[in-house]
């Protein structure tokens, strides 16, 4: 059972890894808008516009 | 993929006669119609993507744009657009920039290598989800406006947007929001897994070497979540204290503390248990609920950022001959400015030239575009759909139906409802009752089995923690405001969704209300041979320009109208002045007097009267009509079906009420009405126990509307501003009314449901606490499930739908 002495504290610097990048996406705007990516699946936006056609 | 020889190769518009750029695809040579196709092209095929136009299904966005727009952005290298849109340090300028016309990620791939190629430019993100690019420059190098230009040569409409746009407080209460429930629940997934090694080992026997790691790594895990994710439930708790009024936190960052205390102390004096799975657990659950609470709340706020956010930054100003590009914050009432096709407006103002389709979705929730021509108005918002106008500017920044109803959302947000205040109050009341019995319960217990004590307060305080009822009430009504903003229904008055869930009987006024308020003159009978058709409706709408009320709208001729002196405003009763010399009134029968009353049983008796006297005779009669709102009779129908009564009380004649009435199905109406009337018959049903409701205009009943328990308000553009009603409903249609009561039943219905459920599990959930037969982890999830099924409960009415 030894080998938790090791695991452990890996798995605390796994962790603070995860907490680092979840902090850094945070800051940099990734989560700002929680709303519109859950209904944007099933918007047209992939389709182009017509009014760039002359 | 081929094209003819006369439009461009990469958006297919035609290419100038005098245009001799072509551009190197795939070995052939293609004509362009300008540099900034060219460049697009040439940097496609250099990436190594020409098959992009094998493939593609349609054109690019018309990159090539008239010449004259590329100057457009050198108004942005003035110092107060610089100092207004960018945010520099002694080497180098940041902006973020709104970019139109974005829509996929191979755009922002294409700004981004664009950008970052040029001279000067540090580093260019764009956020294909927000459109929104971040930019850093080096003024020495080169100039905000050839960025822009840049883009816009591009193909894409830029727009700066002003530090404020970005970094919304909302937004950063968000994201350490995140970041606190983020820190919560790792950390209390981390703690459960060292917490069941603990357990086990309570059965099965631990090395005691092991339970010591375990519970130390424990404790690193739950110190974070403790001070960090923990923290505004400690600083609430303060507060709290020093104003000595303890909400809700004080038991919580109690029972927090000195759990964590407590462990620590175990942990290092190799005590019997420790409870950092409990108090990780028990901040997740909180943290969570304040997370969905704060949600709720914010999706209010939304709607009104998103309002402001839709204005443009820049106009083109005409003075005479000169046209120049301004920022918006710098146009004033009077200044004529020019708007392209598809381009938003920047103020309220009329339409001087042009014509023109707009989409004033956003104002009023209609989907259908206007058409609008000369002399109309046009509001700040809405978009030019189709044709190049000039207007002239009438109201500006927060004056513009825009500002307003931000404004008026506003004004929803920061007035707490009684409701609310009260049981703020109750629970402050509650906490101290609280503490109280866990005081006795430690004391008890320390009597009883001293072991036991701590465990059991513990358990006492975290479970009897009176979240579940401080959230019922706050998160149902910002439920409840967001949902119905997007119905197009604006509460202003935070006390109105209580009051309108009590509701027994609705007053329509009828102008304005269940007519469109948009009347036109359908006859005219001169009873003076002295004096034309034309002459009477010049003087009636010179005198009517003074009035608001909707019917003066039907007078307004495109004429030089005469002019009037001391004009004076009898609500509900006409406009009198001095035209020439003579005394001139229009209005109602009774005020112009001089017969009128006599000849108004003449002609078609069920269009609304209007008069015209002067000296005390009547010279003329116009006959107005005025189409009824859209869903009216629906609506009616629903509000009797929802158990409310209906009158209709109207200053117009009795025939036209009666008429009206008949139609509608109306059982209760009183016509001829002054203000003072209405008040009267609103008064006399108060005291008859019932609660009353008052649909009008907002403006000409004011009065009638402040003394109904609720006022419900029609009112739309210039006279959003003056109106105080408690709910202004947006956009023509009437049906938004039903959804209102029954949204506020419904409302008000959660409450109750929250409250009582709050209160049945502290009934229960105390006595079984302070008999010592709940564990601490226990209480920690008997707690936040009752406060998180409060949340998703009141959530539900986000997702309110009006029944079809």
């Amino acid at each position: 059972m030894s080998v938790l002495y090791v695991l452990i504290p890996l798995g605390l610097l796994l962790l603070a890894g995860a907490v680092w990048a979840f902090f850094w996406a945070v800051g940099s705007g990734q989560f700002d808008d929680l709303d519109t990516p859950a209904v944007r699946i099933i918007m047209d936006d992939d389709t182009k516009p017509d009014d760039g056609a002359p | 993929m081929s094209t003819s020889a006369d439009t461009c190769f990469h958006c297919a518009l035609p290419v100038p006669t005098n245009c001799k750029i072509t551009v190197e695809i795939e070995g052939n040579s293609q004509p362009v119609c300008c540099p900034g196709c060219k460049a697009v092209a040439e940097l496609i095929r250099d990436s190594g993507l020409s098959g992009y136009y094998a493939m593609r299904e349609a054109p690019a966005p018309g990159v090539g744009r008239p010449l004259d727009e590329t100057s457009e952005w050198q108004v942005f290298d003035r110092d107060d657009m610089l100092l207004a849109f960018t945010e520099a340090d002694a080497e180098s300028a940041e902006a973020t920039i709104y970019v139109g016309g974005m829509y996929c990620a191979a755009c922002s791939w294409l700004i981004e290598t664009t950008l970052t190629k040029s001279q000067g430019v540090e580093k260019a993100e764009v956020s294909p989800v927000t459109h929104r690019l971040r930019v850093r420059w080096r003024p020495a190098e080169t100039r905000f406006s050839e960025i822009l230009g840049a883009l816009s040569s591009l193909g894409y409409q830029p727009q700066p947007l002003a530090p404020e746009n970005t970094a919304r407080p909302e937004l950063l209460e968000q994201r350490t929001a995140l970041k606190r429930l983020l820190v919560a629940s790792l950390g209390m997934m981390q703690v459960m897994m060292f917490a069941v090694g603990l357990y086990a080992g309570d059965f099965q026997g631990i090395d005691p070497e092991m339970r010591r790691f375990l519970r130390i790594v424990s404790l690193v895990v739950t110190t974070p979540v403790v001070l960090y994710a923990a923290r505004p439930f400690f600083a609430a708790a303060w507060r709290g204290v020093i104003s000595k009024k303890p909400g809700m936190d004080l038991p919580v960052s109690i029972a927090v503390g000195s759990a964590y205390v407590a462990s620590i102390y175990a942990t290092f004096s190799n005590g019997a248990a420790v409870w950092f799975d409990s108090v990780t657990m028990f901040v997740f659950f909180l943290t969570l609920g304040r997370f969905l609470e704060m949600r709720a709340r914010h999706r209010s706020i939304d709607r009104s950022t998103a309002l402001s956010s839709v204005l443009p930054n820049t106009a083109t100003r005409i003075d005479g001959d000169d046209r120049s590009v301004v920022p918006v914050s710098q146009l004033l009432p009077g200044d004529t400015v020019l708007i392209r096709a598809g381009d938003a407006i920047p103020a309220d103002g009329v339409i001087e030239s042009g014509e023109t389709a707009v989409d004033e979705a956003l104002l009023s929730g209609e989907a259908t575009p206007r058409h609008k021509t000369v002399g109309d108005p046009v509001a700040a918002g809405s978009v030019n759909l189709d044709g190049l106008i000039t207007m002239r500017i009438l109201r500006t920044g927060s004056d513009t139906t825009l500002g307003t109803i931000s404004r008026l959302s506003e004004r929803a947000r920061y007035t707490r409802p009684t409701f609310v205040t009260l049981a703020d109050q109750i629970a402050s009341y509650i906490v101290i009752a609280l503490l109280v019995v866990a005081a006795v319960v430690a004391i008890s217990w320390y009597l009883i089995a001293p072991e036991r004590a701590f465990v059991i307060t513990l358990s006492v305080l975290v479970v009897t923690c009176p979240c579940a009822l401080a959230l019922a009430t706050p998160a149902a009504f910002a439920a409840a405001g967001s949902r119905l903003s997007q119905l197009r229904l604006l509460v202003t008055n935070g006390n109105a969704i209580e009051a309108l869930s009590r509701a027994t009987t609705v007053m329509f006024d009828k102008t304005g209300t269940l007519t469109l308020g948009q009347p036109r003159i359908a006859s005219v009978m001169v009873f003076n041979n002295a004096m034309t058709e034309y002459d009477c409706r010049r003087i009636a709408a010179a005198l009517e320009t003074a009035s608001a009320h909707p019917l003066a709208r039907a007078f307004s001729l495109d004429a030089i109208l005469p002019e009037v002196s001391s004009q004076a405003v009898e609500i509900g009763q006409g406009v009198s002045g001095v035209v020439d010399g003579r005394n001139w009134r229009v209005g109602s029968a009774a005020f112009v007097g001089g017969g009128a009353a006599d000849v108004s049983t003449q002609g078609d008796a069920t269009a609304t009267n209007v008069f015209l006297g002067v000296d005390g005779e009547a010279v003329a009669w116009f006959a107005l009509e005025d189409e009824l709102r859209p869903d009216v009779d629906r609506t009616l129908q629903e509000l009797s079906r929802l158990g409310l009564r209906i009158a209709l009380v109207s200053g117009d004649n009795h025939d036209a009420v009666r008429e009206l009435a008949a139609r509608l199905g109306i059982a209760e109406f009183h016509s001829n009405c002054t203000p003072q009337q209405k008040l009267s018959i609103i008064e006399a049903a108060q005291r008859n126990n019932e609660r009353v409701v008052m649909v009008g205009d907002g403006i000409n009943d004011a009065p009638v509307l402040s003394g109904a328990d609720t006022s419900v308000a029609t009112a739309e553009g210039a006279l959003l501003a003056q109106t105080s009603a408690d709910v202004i409903m947006l956009g023509e249609s009437l049906s938004p009314l039903t959804t209102l009561f029954r949204m506020s039943t419904r409302t008000m219905r959660i409450v109750r449901q929250n409250l009582t459920w709050a209160i049945v599990y502290n009934a229960l959930a105390l006595p079984l606490a302070a008999a010592g037969l709940v564990p601490p982890w226990l209480a920690a999830i008997g707690m936040s499930a009752s406060s998180l099924i409060v949340v998703l409960n009141a959530l539900r009415l986000s997702r309110f739908r009006v029944p079809e």
